[in-house]
This record gives C-alpha cells, sequence and structure tokens, in this order.
C-alpha cells in the first residue's frame, strides 16, 4: 500500500504558540541548571542522604517512554504490521528524542557536568552500571538514527535489520536503567525482578504515550486515522499493564515474606508520601482503572476511553519510577545489627525528600527541549502520513 | 551427503567448536575477574583498628584534626556537610539492661568496594596498598558511589568551601564524591594519619592504623588479641576497618 508523508506546514496560531511554549520552558530550565551550576547542588534540596532526586526520577521515566514508542514502530519494522506502518516514522524520532531527554536530565545532574563528554569514554569501567549505560544510550540514539534514514528512504531490508536490532537494543536500555537500582546494595532497590518490570513499565507507558500523541497528532493536523488501529493498541496497552501490575505484585511479595527485608517493605507501603503515590498514583490510578478501562467492552473500543486510560498510565508510570528511585534513598541501611542509632552529626534514620521547585524548572526545561525539537521535526520532515487506516480498509480500497 | 554438503558441515562444526572455545575462556576469564578477591598476601595493607572502649562519647579530637588536616568542608548544616569520620551513639538491649556505645564510623576502605566498582570513570578506586580513594579531578559527580556505599561513608561536595585551614592541602572541589582516604598523603610520608595522632593526643589511644599484613604491626597484635568486628560483614565487601568493643 503507498502511504503519503507530508511534513506540518507549521504556519497556524497554534503551532506557534506550542513552540513559543516550549521555547520559553527550554530556557527557563537552561537559567536554573546555570543557577545550580553557580551555587552548586545543594540548592535542588538533594542532600547527603538523598543524593538522587527528580532528575534521575525524570531520566529513567524519558528513557522509558522512548521504548514504547519503538514498540509502535517495531510493529511494523520486526513484525511486518503494514497498518502500523504510518506511525512508524513518528514512532521512532519520538524514541530518539525521549532519551536524548533522558540523557539531558541525567547530565543536568551531574556534580562535573563538564567532565561528562569525556571522562566516562576514557576511562570506562566495564563492572559499573552506569558506564555500560551510556554506551547502551548512545547506541540506542544513533541506532533511531539509521532507522529514521531507513525508513525515510524506503529501504525495505535494511528496515527490517535495522528495527530488529532496534527493538533489541531496547530491551537493553532498559533492562540496563532497571539494573542501575536492582543491582544496587541497597533495601529497596536490590531486585534481580527490576530490570524486567522496568521493560515492562517503559513498554506501558511509551505505548500510552504513543497513543495520546498518534491521536492528537492526527486530530490537530485533521488527518484521518481509522479507529480500529487505536483499538489493538489499547488492547497492547492493557497487556503491559497487566504485567507491571504483576512484577509489582511478585517483588512486594517478596519483601513482605523474607523477613530480612520485612521492615523496609512496611515503609516501602504504608510508610509516608511515597506510599501514597504507590497506592493512589500507581496502582490505583496509573494500573488499576486503565485496565477497567481497557478490558470493559463498551469503554475498551471507544478511542476516548482508551485516550484517558493512556493518560492515567502515564502519570501512574511516572509515579512508578519516583517510588523506584527516592523510597530507596530514603530508607536507611542498617549499620549496626540488633542496634539503634541515637544520635548522629547526620540524619540516620529514615531521610525526608522534597522535590524542589528548582528540579521542576529543570524538569521542564529538558520537557521544553524535547518538545521544541519534536515540533521541528513534524515541521521539517515527513513524519506524518496523510491518512491511517486499517488493514480492511486498504483492502477495500484496492 | 555429498561433498559440499560434508565440508559446509565440518567446516560450520570447526567455527563452532572454536567460537566456543573462545567464548567460554572469555567468560571464565571475566568470572574469574569479578570474582577475585584481592586479598593481597603480600606487601602493604593498611587497615584500621577502632577501640570504642576507649573512644568517650563527648571527644572530638579525630573529627576536627581531620577537618582541619584535609580542609573537609563544614557549612553548619547536617544535610551538606562532609563527614569523613562521624561519631554515632548506639543503643541496643541485652536482657532488659539498655547499652550504649558510642562509634565512629569511617570510609571502610572495603577489599571489594561497591563504590570503586560503581565508578563509570574509575575516579573511586582502589590502591596496592588497599586504601580507597578518589581521584577528584576526573569525578564527574554523578553520586553513584553514594548510592552503593552500604555503610553511608561517602560525601559528595553540594556546596563549595569557605574554609581552608591548612594550606599545604587542597581545598575540597564543589561537585565530587569523597571519603576518607585514611590520610594518603601522611602515610605515604610514614607518618600517621591525622585521626590516629589526634586521638594519641587526647591520651585515648583508640584508633589504630597500621599494616595488616605485618605480623608485627600494631593493628595486627590487636586483632590476635581481640575478638574484633567488622560492619555488615555478611555483604561480602570484606571491610579493613575493625572494631573492638562492639
Amino acid at each position: 500500500m503507498d502511504i503519503k508523508f507530508e511534513s506540518i506546514d507549521g504556519k497556524s496560531f497554534e503551532y506557534r504558540v506550542m513552540m513559543i511554549v516550549f521555547a520559553v520552558l527550554a530556557g527557563v530550565g537552561l537559567l536554573a541548571t546555570f543557577y545550580i551550576i553557580q551555587k552548586g547542588l545543594w540548592v535542588t534540596g538533594m542532600y547527603t542522604r538523598v543524593p538522587w532526586g527528580l532528575q534521575i526520577v525524570m531520566a529513567v521515566y524519558y528513557i522509558g517512554l522512548s521504548a514504547g514508542s519503538l514498540v509502535i514502530s517495531g510493529l511494523y519494522g520486526v513484525f511486518g504490521k503494514l497498518e502500523y506502518k504510518p506511525f512508524a516514522r513518528i514512532a521512532v524520532y519520538i524514541a530518539m528524542l525521549f532519551l536524548i531527554a533522558g540523557l539531558l536530565s541525567i547530565l543536568t545532574d551531574q556534580g562535573r557536568m563538564d567532565r561528562v563528554f569525556i571522562q566516562p569514554f576514557v576511562h570506562f569501567n566495564l563492572q559499573s552500571m552506569f558506564s555500560i549505560n551510556p554506551i547502551l544510550y548512545v547506541g540506542h540514539i544513533l541506532i533511531c538514527v539509521l532507522y529514521l534514514w531507513a525508513l525515510f528512504y524506503e529501504k525495505k531490508k535494511l528496515t527490517k535489520i535495522v528495527a530488529t536490532l532496534a527493538f533489541g537494543w531496547a530491551f537493553c536500555v532498559h533492562s540496563g536503567t532497571g539494573a542501575i537500582f536492582g543491582f544496587g546494595a541497597r533495601m529497596l532497590y536490590e531486585s534481580p525482578l527490576l530490570p524486567a518490570s522496568f521493560v515492562a513499565a517503559a513498554m506501558a507507558s511509551g505505548t500510552a504515550l504513543m497513543i495520546i500523541m498518534i491521536v492528537a497528532l492526527f486530530k490537530l493536523t485533521k488527518r484521518h486515522v481509522d479507529d480500529e488501529l487505536i483499538i489493538w493498541l489499547g488492547r497492547f496497552l492493557a497487556i503491559c499493564v497487566i504485567v507491571v501490575l504483576y512484577f509489582l505484585a511478585v517483588e512486594n511479595a517478596y519483601r513482605a515474606y523474607v523477613v530480612e527485608l520485612r521492615s523496609a517493605a512496611v515503609y516501602y507501603l504504608f510508610g509516608g508520601m511515597h506510599s501514597l503515590l504507590f497506592w493512589i498514583g500507581l496502582i490505583f490510578i496509573g494500573l488499576v482503572i486503565p485496565m477497567i478501562i481497557l478490558f470493559r467492552r463498551k469503554t475498551g473500543k471507544s478511542v476516548k476511553w482508551i485516550v484517558l486510560a493512556s493518560s492515567m498510565v502515564i502519570i501512574g508510570v511516572l509515579c512508578e519510577r519516583y517510588v523506584i528511585v527516592i523510597p530507596g534513598l530514603t530508607y536507611p541501611p542498617e549499620l549496626f545489627a540488633g542496634m539503634e542509632i541515637t544520635h548522629s552529626v547526620i540524619e540516620e534514620g529514615i531521610a525526608k525528600y522534597q522535590i524542589s521547585f528548582l528540579e521542576v524548572l529543570q524538569a521542564f526545561g529538558v520537557l521544553g527541549v524535547t518538545g521544541f525539537m519534536f515540533g521541528w521535526g513534524l515541521r521539517y520532515m515527513k513524519l506524518l502520513p496523510t491518512e491511517a487506516r486499517a488493514l480492511n480498509h486498504v483492502a477495500a480500497s484496492k | 551427503m555429498d561433498r559440499r554438503d560434508f565440508v559446509k558441515t565440518a567446516g560450520g562444526s570447526v567455527i563452532l567448536a572454536v567460537s566456543g572455545t573462545y567464548a567460554f575462556r572469555i567468560l571464565t576469564e571475566c568470572s574469574a575477574a569479578w570474582t577475585k578477591i584481592d586479598s593481597q598476601p603480600s606487601g602493604r595493607k593498611w587497615g584500621m583498628v577502632i577501640d570504642i572502649t576507649k573512644c568517650p562519647p563527648d571527644c572530638t579530637a579525630c573529627i576536627d584534626a581531620c577537618r582541619y588536616e584535609n580542609n573537609v568542608s563544614h557549612h553548619e548544616d547536617e544535610r551538606w556537610d562532609v563527614n569523613w569520620i562521624r561519631k554515632v551513639s548506639i543503643e541496643g538491649h541485652v536482657g532488659k539492661k539498655k547499652t550504649e556505645k558510642s562509634v565512629i564510623l569511617v570510609c571502610n576502605h572495603c577489599e571489594n568496594p561497591p563504590c570503586a566498582q560503581v565508578c563509570p570513570v574509575q575516579a573511586t578506586y582502589k590502591r596496592h596498598d588497599g586504601i580507597v580513594i578518589v581521584d577528584h579531578h576526573r569525578c564527574i559527580g554523578c553520586r553513584y558511589c553514594m548510592i552503593a556505599c552500604p555503610y553511608n561513608a561517602r560525601f559528595f561536595n553540594f556546596k563549595d568551601s569557605e574554609e581552608w585551614p591548612n594550606k599545604n592541602r587542597p581545598k575540597r572541589s564543589h561537585g565530587v564524591a569523597e571519603s576518607c582516604h585514611l590520610c594518603a598523603h601522611r602515610l605515604d610520608l610514614g607518618k600517621k594519619p591525622a585521626c590516629v595522632e589526634a586521638c594519641a593526643m587526647a591520651g585515648n589511644n583508640a584508633i589504630y592504623v597500621g599494616d595488616l599484613n605485618d605480623r608485627e604491626s600494631d593493628v595486627s597484635q590487636l586483632l590476635l588479641s581481640h575478638a574484633a568486628k567488622r560492619l555488615k560483614e555478611d555483604l561480602g565487601t570484606s571491610p579493613k576497618v575493625h572494631y573492638i568493643g562492639l
């Protein structure tokens, strides 16, 4: 089937407003980052006990979002589902952008950003997950570029090869990202399940993002997309959500069951703000309600409901990223078995962490950069098809 | 089977066998490198023994000396203060009796340091004499080492340090992680670490640093004559800081 791809003309009022908003966000984020570099990282509210904050949460989240988009493009590239070819280009482009966003978040979180571009590549440490991951990330971006090139020039064989490579690579990227935490010695981090559950959550959030993007973009640019395509994606999302829920259940059941980890599990599930995010944000809003929506016959076949469910999954996975990163840090290691630290010069018990305003500005900044690049791509590259039809319609039109 | 097929099968088998052997060799070598416990049977291996029964709860001589010697940054705010040595009070129960102890915590200079393992730029590394040290000109400030350290012994310079009491040693630079380096610069010159000297000056003699590979050294003798404990030994990090009386 012939699919025409066209860029948008980018002269509409809405497009200009969108680009200005993204530019402003990016500018604000840049200013915030400069301020943080000037003053030192303490202004972000991170401290000795909680040395990682919102930027790492966002980095992990963005990297996860990039996966799902790649899955959508893989539907055509790897599995040859022709009806998803219209979304292949935009999906790869979004996958690339969000990986860049993740890298930007990590970059702006470093104590010495000036050294990041040289040292990790010169003094490579094969034993460190933080050393292996940049290779995976940079490789992922390069593969995405090659993939886009193959799609743009309609190289069928190359597309298939690169798509398969990208698909496998994406799994490594997300497993690697999960391993940063899963292979760590903190009580609430250490878990061989984490890399796998990272892949599942990444698939769920990425698919949800693509559903929203496709519906919004096609509607805003007045292009036609068949409901069936979205409904099928909704079903795929529902499966991802179940897998995420399953991994969460296994992981938490394990922690609650093993005596050594029980107190940590209690802290995780019922220990404060993060527990609210876990139960309400992740389980209830992020997984259970979307699952109900997607599985009910009536709502599961309505694009509006599917978009709603997707938005909820996106919020839920953001909460998931937060409850992976932060409680693992705030829960203290037990330094003296059977004894309690009553006095110290630093906070030794359960630490407190609050997201600071500057961190939020930085996160928005990264979003602004990503959004701006996205808008730019829409205007100057032929990313969007003129229409997207389900397979039976394609056959009928022939 | 004709000749062509035979050549194909035979060639394929040879290639498979050779590559398999190589893959196996690489794997075993990797696993050997990963599981190698560098026990350093020869040469110097610095270690520390802390006798907490001799450490009075209100004395801060070692901490002050460390701050002065190494220009460790201090901001009057516990959240961002860097503490190469920190003193904690711990409380436990023996039967119904409450026991209280005062312990100093430093970097444990592990034989298998998780901080060095995770450092993406090898800025944290273990010297041949067992000291775990940070090259603060190389550190990118990712703070992964702080996450990996099971003892909360690593600190990050969140703020620029205003004080610079000891002009012979570098001012601590901001944006990098660090921890106790056992006063490596003093040990290399044959002097004792600042905390050990200060503790002796204060008349407590609770901290000893010496060569664990030398049977005659203070630390070895103490370890031979006392039951000493290390923190979280079950983790396999094999700390080189030993506690007497814990």
